[in-house]
């Protein structure tokens, strides 16, 4: 026990803390004028985050694994009982109603999905061309379903996987070129039969932003505006007009680094990236036991990092506005509980290390 | 043990490590030029933006200068008017605000549409005027119920009352809205859809002195554009004070005089070109065009003959009959065709270029000189005059005696008239002037066309013997009660001998003291001078003309312009009455009784 609390990797710990409480801070500036009380919620969901990551950490990394595939299989039931009775929050299905707290059910995807697909890589020896489309085929599934609750964010986010599998077990490229053959035709029989217009809107908008100022442009637009008029060192905190006078939109959650850019100036958003920077460095950086713990680790730390760059892009409108949160600080109990959870498996492969 | 052993090769994980490492780097340092660039590099745009975003400048309409009297008697003032404003932005259900809007205001729902329409160009947060002139317990339901009609915003404007309603309205004209077409062409900023503009009169001609300053309010909204704060005001600046040379009282007098009648009447003090009292009949009440006007109103308005609309001092057009008959007078004397001493024997007709012409008395004057030929305004003496010169020179008098051209009055929209001449003829109809037609020219007839402020300005230039005033209904313009420019006097020479002033003055004398078609302007102590003329609407030619002329519209206008006193002029009349039939028997008692009127208040003074 002793030597838990000794190697138990401190430093990213706080890192991780930094940012959840900064959002904390961020969120209660983003709806103080208009008095929501979003920040108490995320102080909640916080607390119960940091149980949820004391839970998972203390559970052996085996037990994990070895229960993959039926935390997996579990999950693709919820989500689809989801759709067929879930409440509708939003023009989405994808919020469960428990005890008076919604709850983004898919959020609690991405770890078992991480989990379940290192154990995957590190079965298959080589990534022959049936192994590749199954494993796409396991990424693709729980995708759909969640597509079709809409949420456009995550099941985009959990795309990222792809890639990642590609790169960490080098697929030869004819296998490549058939299966995204395959994808496409998927996709485009998709576009055409599941998206609903206003989610084809808004991967169209991202196109040509300044054409849509009413609707999914306008808030790309007035996101540029808020990080950009904050300037080196921002108009003070809860002082961002774009912010206060409530044209910034979705400021607590998929926008927040553009309450930061606005109020605490480019000072802020480089002490942020630099925050990120340092905590990705770390949790790619150490030796591991056995292979699936090398697969979750790049997987996991994959997907954290391409939703931190998705929606960083998407405030300043290089990238399509797809409802992707900022991991760790944007409003949003679901995502943290996850990330939290998540991080909680990395911290034990890591203490496991120093301990072997 | 469930979990495999390590199979993967160490360098394997050490790429791993690096790759990561070397996309970690060139992904944060993208971000971070990204980040960069849009807020050190572009800043300053980006903080304009935002404060546009977040900034309304509202404009707060200035309160219209006054227009008084020279006495300082209110013509044209301001009153706070309630108007009914529409948001677009916060209209929950278009049909339904339609619908109250039209409650409101009394229009009919298509009106209320069609306004709604007129702004479709501007933004959904401007503020759509819809009715103006709201009823005060209108005002107080949509305040008191404001939650309930988000869509509503009740402005308090000035507006422009004129507490003596139609009284000198030719004089000060009326306003109205702007419409878009001038505010494309207008420099930006200085009118807003929904201002007045002065379309005529005093209202128009001193529109840039009377418009004032435009405030602004600058206010902070929030996206969903509700007022948060108001972070600056500039206040409007009431326009400038247009002080008139009218004496109200006078034209008071002579409203009610000619009440009624259809003419006009223009008293001119001498001393400064000033205009004393300017009279158009029938008149109209300016306040209807600064409220919103009736489209029934407008048209009974716009239609009827006797056209209320028109300043007939200076708009309308009639021939000047035998009034005429001074310029031929001092044509004649200027160029020695006559002398004190020529004379015509009149039998009451002449046959010249074979043709009968008459004199209007059938049985003849007898012999006429000068002065008794203008004492009785004598055709035959003045035919044979017209036939001794030809037009052009006759043309080149009436010209210097400001007939068949503009005044320069400072009222606007004057109409011209026309003094006939060969050239003239030539271009109109291309044909030659033909010596008959100058008969017809001679007493004041024929294609002679002028206004009552040309025969104005001529008498006033007869009066002042050669001296030609400048017309002006200004005194002065005043800024915060202090004067800030005022009008000077001028005069021009006209090219004539003093002495012809002086014979011609002495007929002028005779046509009201003598026993001339005058007397009836006759005032005992005042020696007042003064033609009559008559101008015909039917030819005496035409076989109906008794029984036409028995009806108002068929009787010929009646004339009388005039100056007193003889020595040491002071005040110039012109009196035109339309139908008015004989002049000596209609114009010439009204002169009489304004000259009455001010003189005695003069005394009084």
């Amino acid at each position: 026990m002793k030597d838990y609390v000794r190697f138990f990797d401190k430093f990213t710990f706080a890192l991780l803390l930094l940012l959840a409480l900064a959002g904390i801070l961020l969120i209660y500036s983003a709806g103080y004028f208009t008095r929501e009380t979003h920040y108490l919620k995320q102080a909640a969901w916080l607390l119960v985050s940091l149980a949820g990551f004391f839970a998972v950490f203390s559970l052996k990394i085996d037990f994990l694994f070895r229960t993959s595939f039926a935390v997996y299989a579990t999950l693709l039931v919820i989500l689809a009982l989801q759709l067929a009775v879930g409440g509708t929050v939003a023009r989405t299905k994808s919020w469960f109603r428990l005890w008076g707290i919604g709850a983004q059910f898919s959020e609690f995807v991405k770890v078992p999905l991480a989990i379940y697909l290192a154990r995957l890589l590190a079965q298959y020896e080589k990534m022959d061309g049936w192994a590749f489309i199954k494993v796409l085929a396991i990424i693709l599934v729980p995708v759909a379903l969640i597509v079709l609750q809409p949420d456009m964010g995550v099941s985009f986010i959990l795309c990222s996987f792809i890639p990642l599998v590609i790169l960490l077990k080098k697929v030869r490229p004819t296998v490549l070129v058939v299966s995204f053959l395959l994808v496409l035709l998927g996709g485009i029989v998709g576009w055409q039969s599941v998206l609903k217009p206003y989610q084809k809107d808004r991967i169209i908008s991202f196109m040509n932003p300044s054409e849509y100022k009413t609707s999914t442009g306008y808030h790309v637009i007035q996101s540029k505006i808020a990080i950009g008029s904050g300037g080196l060192n921002g108009k003070g905190f809860m002082k961002g007009s774009q912010s206060r006078y409530e044209f910034l939109p979705a400021r607590h959650t998929d926008f927040i680094v553009s309450v930061i850019g606005e109020e605490l100036g480019f000072v802020f958003i480089g002490i942020l990236f630099f925050v990120f920077f340092l905590l990705f460095y770390r949790q790619f950086h150490f030796s591991f036991q056995n292979d699936e713990e090398f697969y979750f680790v790049y997987l996991f730390n994959g997907l954290i990092l391409f939703q931190f760059l998705v929606n960083v892009s998407m405030a300043i409108g290089f990238f399509p506005v797809l409802g992707v949160s900022l991991p760790f600080v944007s409003y949003g109990g679901s995502s943290l509980l996850s990330f939290f959870v998540g991080e909680a498996i990395i911290f034990r492969v890591k203490i496991n290390n120093y301990l072997a | 043990m469930y979990l495999s052993k390590r199979k993967l090769p160490p360098e394997f994980v050490k790429k791993a490590a690096a790759v990561s490492t070397v996309f970690l780097a060139v992904a944060f340092t993208a971000i971070f030029v990204a980040f960069w660039s849009i807020q050190i590099v572009h800043n300053v745009t980006y903080r304009q933006l935002a404060i546009r975003n977040i900034t309304r400048t509202v404009p707060l309409p200035a309160p219209r200068g006054m227009v008084v009297d020279r006495f300082g008697a209110v013509i044209a003032e301001n009153k706070i008017n309630f108007t009914l404003y529409l948001v677009r932005e916060n209209v929950e259900d278009m049909d339904k605000t339609i619908t109250r809007a039209s409650f409101f205001s009394g229009k009919s729902v298509d009106e209320v549409r069609a306004i709604i329409a007129k702004y479709k160009k501007h933004a959904s947060f401007y503020r759509i005027p819809v009715k103006s002139n709201l009823p005060l317990g209108t005002v107080i339901f949509i305040q008191s119920r404001q939650d309930e009609f988000p869509e509503f915003e009740i402005g308090q404007e000035p507006s422009r009352t004129c507490p003596q309603a139609e009284l000198a309205a030719h004089v000060l004209g009326h306003i109205s809205e702007v419409s878009e077409e001038e505010l494309d062409a207008a420099p930006p900023g200085a009118y807003h859809l929904g201002d007045y503009v002065g379309r005529s009169g005093v209202e128009k001609q001193y529109e840039s002195f009377l418009k004032g300053m435009k405030g602004a309010q600058t206010v902070i909204k929030n996206s969903v554009e509700k007022i948060q704060e108001i972070s600056g005001e500039s206040k409007p600046e009431i326009g400038d004070t247009i002080v008139l040379t009218l004496d109200l009282g006078l034209q008071r007098y002579i409203e009610e005089l000619l009440d009624g009648e259809s003419g006009a009447v223009g008293v001119l003090d001498l001393k400064t070109g000033g205009i004393l009292a300017l009279v158009s009949k029938p008149a109209f009440d300016p306040e209807i065009f600064s409220a919103e006007m009736e489209l029934e109103e407008w048209r009974a308005i716009s239609s009827d003959p006797r056209k209320p609309l028109q300043n007939k001092f200076l708009q309308g057009i009639y021939s000047p009959g035998s009034v005429f008959k001074i310029v031929m007078a001092l044509a004649g004397l200027q160029e020695n065709v006559i002398g004190p001493g020529t004379t015509v024997s009149c039998s009451g007709s002449q046959m010249f270029y074979d043709r009968v012409f008459h004199c209007w008395n059938p049985g003849g004057h007898g012999v006429m000189n000068l002065f008794s030929a203008l004492e009785n305004s004598c055709n035959i003496y003045f035919y044979n005059l017209g036939r001794r010169m030809d037009i052009d020179t006759i043309a080149r008098y009436a010209r210097l005696l400001g007939l068949g051209d503009v005044s320069g009055i400072d009222l606007p929209n004057e109409n011209g008239g026309l003094v006939p001449s060969s050239a003239w003829k030539l271009e109109a109809f291309r044909q030659r002037w033909f010596p008959g037609e100058t008969i017809s020219v001679a007493i004041g007839h024929g294609s002679l066309n002028v206004t009552p402020v040309q025969l104005l300005r001529m008498i006033a230039t007869v009066a002042l013997r050669g001296r030609m005033p400048r017309l002006h209904v200004l005194q002065r313009i005043e800024k915060q009660g202090r004067a800030v420019r005022e009008f000077a006097p001028e005069f021009d020479q006209v090219p004539i001998a003093a002495e012809n002033f002086e014979m011609v003055i002495e007929g002028l004398f005779r046509v009201v003291n003598g026993s001339g078609t005058g007397w009836g302007a006759r005032v005992d102590g005042l020696d007042i001078c003064g033609k009559t003329g008559t101008s015909q609407i039917i030819a005496k030619e035409n076989p109906f003309y008794k029984r036409l002329t028995k009806e108002k519209k068929f009787m010929p206008h009646s004339w009388f312009v005039s100056f007193a006193p003889r020595k040491d002029p002071r005040l110039a009349m012109v009196v035109l009455v339309e139908n008015g039939g004989d002049a000596g028997a209609i114009a010439a008692p009204l002169a009489g009784q304004i000259y009455r009127k001010y003189f005695e208040n003069e005394g009084l003074r």
